[in-house]
């Protein structure tokens, strides 16, 4: 069992070199922390540096400065590998574009997410086909992501997010290229993962993703300012 | 693993074509050069087993060496020399006088063998027959036809050949050695004299003037000389000119040098052929491999966020590099041999060949670009795995 707080975040610094003229702090020292079983929200107008939050608390672009904690293990500080194999245990990733595979089918994309982490083997390939089932998407198994609409996409895309059934799940603009249905669909998806016990992250301008968060936050300047919970 | 591969092979379809075609070029190419360094590496082995010698003077019809008549005194003569094992007197004749004596490496030559001595050539004691016999002693109007002779006449070991205007029996046809041998008609000596004859009008009329004593077996065109074991044959070969009066005596590594220079310009002609298409096609080969893994670096940033180390997504790409590089590599020998079998299946008809697949080139091209192919997926997955697997995303999602 994962320890209560899943992600710490202190001071987190990222920087962008600028055309010209001294670098952008897109994170300039923000702090947060996420529980066993909750669903943080985080807003800001485009270009605030939420992807980039989400980038740098998934470990997929190194910090300038700050820590980053899964559970008690300090990750920011890990190499390559060591970062990597972090990512495969701790990690699921929902992104706005969906980011499936096109060679592969729908069902190979979700065991994806096991290919370099647990191994596919039989039990991991029963518990994909219960996921796509679960989320409607079972029939589309053979199919490649040109094949499918926009919102089975993305369903495809979570079912290889939550495969491993990871402790910490980071959804960036989940539902920025899906119509008001299937994005409903996502954002309900997403609060039954944080009431099953996981922790999730999203961001989001959607009103509604808000509804249900247990806090929300606003990026501002590259800190957090906390804005809720809303209820 | 199996349905993995294929739906990799299948989204490399363009690749493996661009492999391909960059690889039947190579193959192609390599091919011709081979097919020249044969036919080189061939006249220089035959040059290399034997002294050839010919009666002094600048007669035509003289085979290998330049000269005149070499009657059956200076054989007997040559016989005696210190260190020769065997003389073979010859008759070589261009089967059609009115092209160039300069060209005997190309030309259809008539090759007359006295068969009561064994071949002293180390390198050639028979001809390699493919179809019927070789001649044997004795054997008159009895023709071996080489290859591309035959092939360029439709004969075969029963056909029927019109030498001179008399009637020659085809016994047996030789293997395609794809050098001189190929464009060979070989008779016995005694046809070969008579065809001398007919087609020598000084010949005839000096033989007719009576002016000159010459019996049948004073006309031979030159002789093989073969040395004995413990010889040197370029100190035979000097021993000859010393000691046997009126004959051209052609050193056998000076004939080979002589023979090197004289195609030294197509060897350096398809040396460079072959180095720039291996060039162009290596190239183009690496080039099409880095671009289609840099295709997909959306894909390894995906992979990456999934937590696929280093090491994976580096073996991944080898290995998909490997698989797309064999599979063009493949199709590319299988283009470059249906284009060059059926080229030469055109050639053929005038008794030609202008592609020689040997394993070394079809196996060397293969390796070359397996190599080649493995080195430009290292770069490009270096490349790669130095981006943060967002960067990778980013610029993947960019292009």
């Amino acid at each position: 069992m994962p320890p209560e707080s899943v992600v710490t975040v202190r001071g987190l610094v990222k920087r962008f070199p600028a055309p010209s003229g001294p670098p952008i702090d897109v994170l300039a020292g923000a702090d947060l922390e996420v529980r066993r079983g909750e669903l943080v929200v985080v807003e800001g107008p485009s270009g605030s540096g939420k992807s980039t939050l989400l980038n740098v608390l998934g470990l997929l672009e190194d910090a300038d400065a700050g820590e980053i904690r899964f559970g008690d293990r300090r990750v920011s500080e890990l190499g390559r590998a060591a970062k990597s194999r972090e990512r495969g245990r701790w990690l699921g990733f929902v992104f706005q574009s969906f980011l499936l595979l096109p060679a592969l089918t729908a069902l190979d994309n979700v065991l994806l997410a096991a290919r370099y982490t647990t191994g596919v083997d039989a039990e991991r390939r029963r518990r994909a086909m219960a996921l796509l089932e679960r989320f409607g998407v079972a029939e589309r198994r053979d199919h490649h992501p040109a094949q499918m609409s926009g919102g089975e996409q993305q369903r495809v895309a979570f079912c290889r997010a939550v495969l491993n059934d990871p402790p910490l799940l980071l959804a960036d603009e989940p539902t920025g290229n899906l119509d008001d249905v299937n994005g409903g669909a996502i954002l309900a998806a997403l609060r039954d993962r944080s009431r099953a016990g996981g922790a999730v992250i999203v961001v989001s301008h959607r009103p509604d993703a808000a509804q249900g968060a247990d806090a929300v936050f606003t990026l501002r300047a590259g800190r957090l300012h906390r804005a809720g919970p809303l209820n | 693993m199996i349905k993995s591969l294929r739906g990799v092979l299948r989204g490399y379809l363009f690749t493996i074509a661009g492999i391909a075609i960059g690889v039947a070029g190579i193959v192609a190419l390599g091919a011709m050069a081979e097919r020249i360094v044969r036919f080189i590496e061939g006249g220089d082995r035959f040059v290399l087993g034997q002294i050839s010698v010919a009666g002094r003077g600048m007669g035509m019809g003289a085979g290998f060496t330049a000269g005149g008549l070499l009657p059956a005194a200076a054989i007997e003569a040559i016989r005696k020399v210190d260190g020769v094992a065997g003389v073979q007197p010859q008759v070589l004749l261009p089967l059609n006088p009115s092209t160039s004596q300069f060209m005997t490496l190309t030309q259809e030559l008539v090759i007359g063998m006295d068969l009561s001595v064994p071949s002293p050539n180390r390198h050639y004691r028979t001809l390699p027959v493919q179809s019927g016999r070789f001649l044997r002693q004795g054997d008159r109007r009895k023709a071996v036809v080489g290859a591309s002779f035959a092939a360029a006449r439709a004969l075969a070991p029963g056909s029927r050949l019109e030498l001179e205007g008399q009637p020659y029996e085809v016994v047996g046809v030789l293997e395609r050695m794809l050098t001189a041998p190929d464009r060979f008609v070989v008779v016995s000596i005694e046809d070969a004299r008579e065809q001398w004859v007919s087609k020598d009008r000084l010949l005839r009329t000096v033989l007719a003037s009576g002016g000159v004593a010459l019996r049948a077996q004073d006309l031979n065109t030159g002789a093989a000389v073969g040395w004995r074991d413990s010889e040197d044959p370029d100190v035979v070969a000097r021993r000859i000119r010393d000691q046997v009066a009126g004959v051209n005596v052609q050193i056998p590594s000076e004939l080979s040098s002589l023979l090197r220079q004289s195609t030294a310009f197509f060897s350096a002609l398809l040396v460079g052929l072959g180095l720039l298409a291996f060039v162009i096609g290596g190239l183009s080969l690496a080039n099409t491999v880095a671009a289609a893994v840099f295709e997909r670096i959306r894909d390894f940033g995906v992979k990456r966020a999934l937590g696929a180390t280093d090491w994976q997504l580096g073996r991944e790409i080898l290995a998909e590099a490997l698989a797309v590089t064999l599979s063009g590599g493949a199709l590319g020998v299988v283009i470059a041999l249906a284009l060059g079998l059926g080229i030469d299946g055109w050639a053929r008809r005038s008794g030609q060949q202008l592609f020689l697949f040997s394993p070394r080139l079809l196996s060397g091209t293969l390796v070359f670009a397996l190599l080649l192919g493995a080195a430009a997926a290292a770069y490009a997955a270096l490349r790669i795995v130095r981006l943060s697997p967002a960067e990778a995303i980013r610029r993947g999602s960019a292009a």
